[in-house]
């Protein structure tokens, strides 16, 4: 008995030392960085400050976290109301198109995702694709301007991020068990009624996981908002790029990096709380 | 500076993997600079009128170049192009050779615009070797103003049809130069004023991006553009018809130095490249080669007339490093500008 266990932690070794290397190492260095001084021209000076902290709560850098904030929820939000039906009637699809549908659902991430925002520049910008069908048809005289706007961002979000609210919800709604259904119609509830009781309720977790599967990468996509929003958004994200490569400032990136980490945290703890699972975020 | 020496990254490679002549005297001189600032017939041609053997030594980052000619303690190279703001260090630390310019017939040949600046005050130590300029540029089929300088860009006109670059130094520095000031001031209560104008400047704005910043311009995206040299060659190249625009505040520029170090093995070699450099029809080569601003006035009439300032323009300034108090507001009034762009 003692032997194997001896084993088993030689086992087990290469994944503690590699975890104490990459994951808990940076992440000590990122805390001490937010409490170091940002040098005059460039790296560190090792004095204990708050500083980082306190201008966090400057109201510009506060509005980046709410405009964040904001188009998280925003994309999340559209998410929620396309990808919810569409897992939801792919579950109840026959065996053979569901793999069909499940073939093209994936074909884009054959693709990086990079490649493929500048694909939608092509589509969407004024002398596009888009705008040349539509002037065609004679549905308009101009070009739109469809690029570099808010609604650019927000689509751009929702394509990058439907995919896992889709899949999320289809795993779901298709383990369930549609005999409940059944049952709750026999006993005289209306289609409506059945769903809302029975169907919703049981796709909840599914629903809830891929509300954390896209909310909380939507606030770090900072690049979708700098491609196709032109960097005209300030997000936490392009903040912190921009203080750790052109202003130089560590400290401060590290800072907004640790006050983010927090926030998604207490999100994750909050989605738990909520609906009692613990293994879809990796941590249960 | 360094991205232009990526970019030419294959005609360097051919650079790199030159073949050198046997030569009778065992003579040879190390240049130290990026990869791709020489076209191969003028340093073939150099070894050829000289005898000397040429060593091109490359490196990535200004950075990277200071800390080796420290550590050579000004030896090991003999001549080394780098950007302004290392040559202030390097000067500092002593590490380069004051010029002997008696050794240098061309030295007059020194288009005088790039010269005084904040890195070598006397000129004391440095060579100019090519300038990068962001300029204006728009498209006058789609603009209906005459731009002329920074503070057309101002113009209510322009409406959501402006593509800027995201450096918020020199995007600050413009707003600064069309103010009447530095573009390094450093007083904070006036970089906040800077902040207030530059926020007038959003509703102008159609995308703010620091990669193929011309391709906007190019898409009819937008209609006026803010560019690096390099962006600003790519756009002309594809649609002569831009009007390029010298702004009449004075430009911001980035220069490229070229200097010897101060225990250089071989100086009389490294004087004689420099000069061979400053000779105006080698200096056309050199800056049709790179696509950047001619620095040789004498070269003027020879290189292609895209990289060459008008005379009309006649002051310029670099973009040196700020105390942090005034860095950080320069990055407020900027986040607060993009945020404001929306």
């Amino acid at each position: 008995m003692r032997r194997r266990k001896f084993g088993a932690l030689w086992m087990i070794l290469p994944l503690y030392v590699f975890t104490l290397i990459f994951v808990a190492g940076p992440l000590i260095y990122m805390i001490a960085l937010s409490f170091a001084e940002a040098n005059e021209v460039h790296g560190v000076n090792w004095i204990f400050t708050l500083d980082n902290y306190r201008k966090i709560l400057e109201p510009v850098y506060l509005d980046t976290f709410l405009q964040s904030f904001r188009l998280a929820v925003t994309s999340t939000a559209i998410i929620c109301l396309v990808g919810y039906p569409f897992g939801y009637f792919m579950a109840r699809m026959p065996e053979s198109r569901r793999k069909k549908t499940m073939l093209f659902l994936m074909l884009p991430f054959w693709v990086n995702s990079l490649i493929r925002l500048y694909g939608w520049i092509i589509i969407l910008q004024k002398k596009g694709i888009l705008n040349h069908i539509l002037q065609s048809l004679g549905l308009i005289e101009k070009p739109i301007s469809f690029l570099y706007s808010y609604p650019a961002i927000v689509f751009g979000m929702v394509y990058a991020l439907l995919p896992f609210m889709i899949l999320s919800v289809y795993s779901s709604a298709e383990k369930m068990d549609w005999s409940l259904v059944e049952a709750a119609r026999d006993l005289g509830a209306s289609r409506t009624k059945a769903f809302w009781t029975v169907t919703f309720k049981l796709t909840v977790p599914g629903l809830l996981s891929g509300i954390i599967l896209t909310f909380i990468p939507s606030m770090g996509l900072f690049f979708i908002a700098d491609i196709l929003g032109g960097n005209k958004i300030v997000l936490v994200g392009s903040l912190i790029q921009e203080q750790m490569t052109r202003a130089g400032n560590w400290p401060f990136a590290a800072a907004m990096a640790v006050v983010m980490m927090v926030l998604t945290t207490i999100m994750i703890v909050m989605y738990r709380r909520i609906s009692h699972v613990k293994e879809v975020e990796g941590i249960g | 500076m360094k991205k232009i020496a990526t970019g030419v990254l294959c005609a360097a490679l051919a650079a790199s993997s030159m073949t050198v002549p046997v030569l009778a005297d065992d003579q040879e001189m190390v240049l130290y600079t990026w990869e791709g600032m020489f076209p191969q017939e003028v340093l073939d041609g150099f070894q050829e009128e000289t005898g000397i053997k040429l060593i091109y030594s490359n490196f990535d980052t200004d950075e990277t170049m200071l800390e080796k000619l420290s550590m050579a303690k000004g030896g090991d190279y003999d001549v080394i192009i780098a950007d302004d703001y290392i040559i202030e260090a390097v000067v500092q630390e002593g590490l380069a050779e004051k010029l002997d310019k008696e050794k240098l017939t061309g030295y007059d040949n020194i288009n005088p615009l790039y010269q005084g600046q904040f890195y070598d005050p006397d000129d004391e130590y440095t060579v100019p070797y090519g300038a990068g300029i962001p300029l204006i540029v728009y498209d006058p089929e789609m603009v209906d103003i005459e731009i002329k300088g920074y503070s057309d860009l101002w113009n209510p006109e322009l409406e959501d049809s402006i593509a800027l670059t995201a450096n918020y130094r020199v995007i600050n520095g413009i707003t600064n130069l069309t103010l009447g000031k530095s573009m390094n001031e450093e007083d904070v209560d006036s970089i906040k004023e800077t902040g207030e104008k530059l926020l007038e400047l959003a509703p102008n704005v159609r995308l703010i991006q620091d990669d193929n910043t011309q391709n906007a311009l190019l898409s009819g995206e937008a209609s006026v553009a803010f560019l690096y040299t390099s962006q600003v060659m790519a756009a002309l190249a594809e649609n002569p018809d831009l009007q390029v625009v010298y702004p009449e505040e004075g430009l911001g520029f980035g220069i490229m130095g070229m200097f010897i170090a101060s225990d250089a093995p071989n100086k009389d070699a490294a004087y004689q490249f420099v000069d061979y450099i400053l000779q105006p029809e080698i200096a056309a080569q050199c800056f049709d080669y790179m696509g950047y601003y001619c620095t040789n006035k004498a070269a003027d009439e020879l290189v292609d007339p895209k990289l060459v300032v008008p005379d009309s323009v006649s002051s310029g300034e670099i973009v040196q490093n700020v105390s942090q108090e005034a860095e950080e507001q320069y990055n407020k009034n900027w986040t607060e500008f993009r945020a404001a762009c929306d």
